[in-house]
């Protein structure tokens, strides 16, 4: 993935990436990045939580516009046991989209 | 929801801490898959932006293996990995979508593929005026192909060009799975 977006980048056009991974992003020398501590294969959150969801676009929107340094990677300060823990609340609830 | 506080936790638990979940998971993937992990030394040129979010065509790309139901699904017991990518038109719906690939847990992003694709929230983001426009179609391809070498010549080389000379982006987001 992030050959890909080195490769975009060279070609003008800023990108950024969302990792769970900051070591692996860290090595690659990636333009901009959000970093979550959150699981693989849930880098938007949980299932229904549209505001979690959101967030995180908005952090990495929010990084495109604001950062200018190469290889910002910036902290996504949410603890993956609030997210699952509203996650919980969400499917007690019977939400759906 | 609340944000990671600055007192010190009462327990090391990363889930508790906001710490990556998996420290180390660069050195483990190379250990499993040797040189199937990269490290570069030297930065790419940083774009800059031409334009502001509301203007911008931004596109999304990623690793989940996501496609259109109706689409074939790429190859995910390859050896090697399938250097092939798919694009998914981005008015899709979750119900439109499914996930193949087998190298990370994705039953959550069953119940509601945003979890990993998040389509859905940047067609709201599209329709707030939020960013500009989506391009016509996002990318999707799974990972852990095992030669990074192939890989950089091929699918990363034809989604950079589709997505600057056939998409016309302004902007990507990328996530991997």
């Amino acid at each position: 993935m992030g050959l890909i977006q080195r490769a975009v980048e060279a070609r003008g056009i800023p990108t950024v990436s969302v990792t769970v991974a900051r070591d692996a992003t860290e090595v690659l020398k990636l333009p901009r990045a959000v970093f979550v501590p959150w699981p693989m294969g849930h880098h938007f959150g949980v299932p229904f939580h549209r505001d979690i969801q959101r967030r995180v676009l908005f952090e990495m929107l929010d990084v495109l516009t604001t950062e200018s340094e190469p290889g910002t990677i910036r902290d996504l300060n949410i603890r993956w046991g609030d997210v699952r823990r509203a996650a919980k609340t969400l499917t007690a609830q019977g939400r759906r989209l | 929801m609340t944000e990671v506080a600055d007192t010190p936790q009462q327990t090391d638990d990363p889930r508790e801490t906001g710490k990556q979940l998996r420290p180390g998971l660069w050195q483990t993937v190379n250990e499993r898959y040797p040189g199937s992990m990269i490290r570069k030394s030297t930065f790419v040129p940083q774009a800059e932006l031409a334009n502001r979010l509301n203007e911008c065509r931004v596109t999304f790309i990623s690793s989940s293996g996501v496609h259109l139901k109706s689409d074939r699904p790429l190859d995910v017991c390859h050896p090697f990995g399938d250097f092939r990518f798919r694009r998914v038109p981005s008015s899709a719906k979750h119900d439109g979508l499914i996930i193949h690939q087998l190298k990370y847990p994705h039953d959550d992003a069953d119940l509601d593929v945003n979890v990993i694709f998040p389509i859905e929230r940047l067609q709201e983001l599209a329709a707030e005026g939020t960013i500009g426009e989506l391009t016509p179609n996002f990318f999707s391809f799974i990972g852990y192909n095992m030669d990074p070498e192939r890989f950089e010549a091929t699918v990363a080389h034809d989604i950079a060009k589709a997505v600057a000379e056939e998409e016309r982006a302004d902007v990507a987001l990328l996530a991997p799975a």
